[in-house]
């Protein structure tokens, strides 16, 4: 039973670690769609770091984490200039020319992925991992940084006419939520054993990208929950065999109809959320009546309630 | 100087399909603001509905497939914008992209259980023939699937330029509520371009079929994202831009698989789109404002 929950739980944590750096980028505005792209970067860079110059397993972690960083500001830097939606979609071919470059690049494995990693994720790694993002994500949620990056995202003429840099915030938040799923990525390549040019692709990253507009993007618990649900869904569905897929998309489907704003949304009333007790989302400043707020809220925001 | 002729007459024949599938995308984005996520799996219905046609009624030849192909896309793209598209409408583009691309999983592993998950032999629906144009060689079936998209693409310029509900389809794209405003019905409008496009997809997806002789659950991943993103090359504003992008793609993939590697070809779109939008953030012909 055991070795059956095993891959599960980690796969389940690692969502998490990848979504709430999605959900630290997208928090300024522009969604990301690189994520695997980011994650096969700390992947490969960690899985060379100890297989090929044989550094211990903690440095490579952390050297991904830094590589993720790099790439996060240079995909900030291309994004910078681009504000419409259609716009946000070039980090798409960015992931997929990094896909691409891995596909062909030799000393990596091309084609081939690169094998030979040795085993050293274990739960307690993920569990560390994913708890010391969880902290991340909410010291960030409530800092002055975090208000200003959804300042910029609600209203990017308003914020920087008060005086939020644009420019900078997006490079903080790509960078930070970057290196989260930098490190993501390195945990996981050392527990699959196996990175492929594939797993770079478009259609991993968009398994985040839904994990996060199925939660609900206006909290940080909302994407753990979309991580948590939509990884174990697939397989507490394994019963209805080949239909299960069928099943995951229609609800999919149902739950962006009939709940567009996500699982989770934010308490409109401004007091802090408590859940036994413990306070798990900061305390704010009463705001604004409901439909004063939404007036400004062009997407990704909260919808008004009719 | 044959080699790259060659190439380029290649490069032409799979652009027209980019093209041609590019457009769906491009007609449903720009009239509802909708990323119709799900067009590329309508292609893969029709292109299955011109294998079963093809196969149960092989007297009926290349039209019929192309006739049945058209009509069970056609249908297919009604009830998704039905279902789904038209409560979507009006919504952040990115539910859009989700709610339609939970359509698309369930419609390729619906597929998948029906016909198996492995490409499908297509029913032999034109000779095997060579044509020798000058230094360039092709078959019968290259030919006549360029001809077949290029055709599509005539239409849909004609459509939009000179007939009523094309017209209004424009208007819709410029400013949807003083379109409605002049009495234009946009649900209808809306429709209706879902349908054509879905049809104009099942149409080259059975020209497509039989071209490469196969059928695949998976097909619609192999355009998608290509197509879509000729769609972001181009900008939305014109639809001859649309197709000149898809047509042009196809011509420099073919030209770097001959060139330089086959492997690098798929990476030539995305090159070429983060490319045009660091320069052109509207794309290339220029986009409708959001």
């Amino acid at each position: 039973m055991y070795s059956f929950l095993e891959p599960i739980f980690i796969f389940t944590l690692l969502s998490i670690m990848q979504v709430l750096g999605l959900y630290i980028t997208a928090m300024s505005g522009q969604l990301s769609m690189a994520t695997a792209a980011i994650a096969g970067v700390g992947a490969y860079l960690s899985a060379i770091l100890t297989v090929k110059m044989g550094w211990g397993f903690p440095p490579a972690i952390l050297m991904a984490g830094l590589a993720g960083a790099v790439v996060g500001v240079v995909l900030a830097f291309i994004t910078l200039r681009m504000r419409d939606f259609i716009l946000k979609l070039t980090t798409i071919a960015f992931g997929e020319a990094l896909a691409v470059l891995a596909f062909n690049w030799d000393y990596i494995g091309g084609a081939n992925s690169f094998t030979g990693i040795a085993p050293q994720t274990t739960i307690v790694t993920c569990l560390v991992g994913t708890l010391v993002a969880l902290y991340v994500t909410w010291r960030f949620d409530g800092s002055r940084l975090g208000f200003a990056a959804r300042a910029i995202r609600d209203d990017p003429i308003a914020a920087t006419a008060m005086g939020v840099s644009l420019g900078q915030l997006r490079c903080v938040t790509f960078a930070l939520g970057a290196t989260i799923i930098g490190i993501a990525g390195a945990i996981q390549a050392h527990y699959v054993l196996v990175v492929s040019p594939h797993d770079l692709g478009f259609f991993v990253s968009l398994n985040f990208i839904i994990f996060l507009l199925f939660g609900g993007i206006q909290t940080m618990w909302g994407p753990v929950l979309g991580a948590i649900l939509l990884t174990a869904l697939p397989e507490a569905l394994r019963f209805a065999k080949e239909y299960r897929l069928i099943v995951y998309g229609l609800i999919i489907v149902l739950v962006i109809l009939k709940r567009p704003q996500g699982l989770m949304t934010r308490t409109p009333t401004g007091r802090a959320k408590k859940l036994f007790g413990f306070i798990i989302s900061p305390e704010r400043p009463p705001q604004a009546p409901a439909h004063v707020k939404h007036e400004f809220n062009t997407e990704a925001g909260a919808q008004p309630k009719s | 100087m044959d080699l790259f002729l060659q190439q380029v007459a290649n490069g032409l024949i799979i652009g027209s399909t980019y093209a041609v599938v590019a457009l769906g995308f491009a007609l449903a984005f720009t009239v509802l603001r909708v990323i119709n996520f799900a067009h590329p799996e309508v292609f893969m219905v029709g292109m299955f509905a011109g294998l079963v046609a093809g196969a149960l009624y092989p007297a009926g030849g290349f039209l019929f497939a192309i006739l049945m192909g058209a009509l069970a896309a056609g249908v297919v793209g009604f009830l998704i914008e039905r279902t789904v598209i038209k409560p979507l409408r009006g919504r952040d583009v990115l539910s859009t992209l989700i709610g339609t691309l939970g359509v698309a999983i369930m419609l390729q592993n619906g597929m998948a259980i029906i016909a198996g998950p492995d490409p499908v032999a297509y029913p032999t629906l034109l000779p095997r023939k060579m044509v020798d144009i000058g230094p360039v060689v092709l078959t019968m079936r290259q030919l006549t699937n360029f001809g077949v998209c290029i055709l599509l693409l005539g239409f849909v310029s004609f459509y939009v330029r000179a007939t009523k509900l094309g017209r209004a389809t424009r208007a819709i794209a410029e400013r949807p509520d003083v379109a409605a405003a002049f009495g234009i019905n946009v649900g209808l409008v809306c429709t209706v371009t879902i349908v054509i496009a879905s049809m104009m997809g099942g149409v080259a997806a059975v020209s497509v079929g039989t071209l490469y002789g196969s059928a695949w659950a998976f097909v619609g991943l192999l355009y998608g994202l290509k197509a879509f993103t000729c769609m972001l090359v181009a900008g939305n504003r014109y639809f001859e831009g649309v197709m000149v992008v898809g047509l042009g793609i196809g011509i420099i993939e073919a030209l770097v698989t001959g060139y330089i590697s086959s492997s690098l070809k798929d990476a030539v779109a995305f090159f070429v789109l983060i490319g045009v939008l660091y320069f052109r953030p509207n794309g290339l012909f220029g986009s409708y404002s959001q």
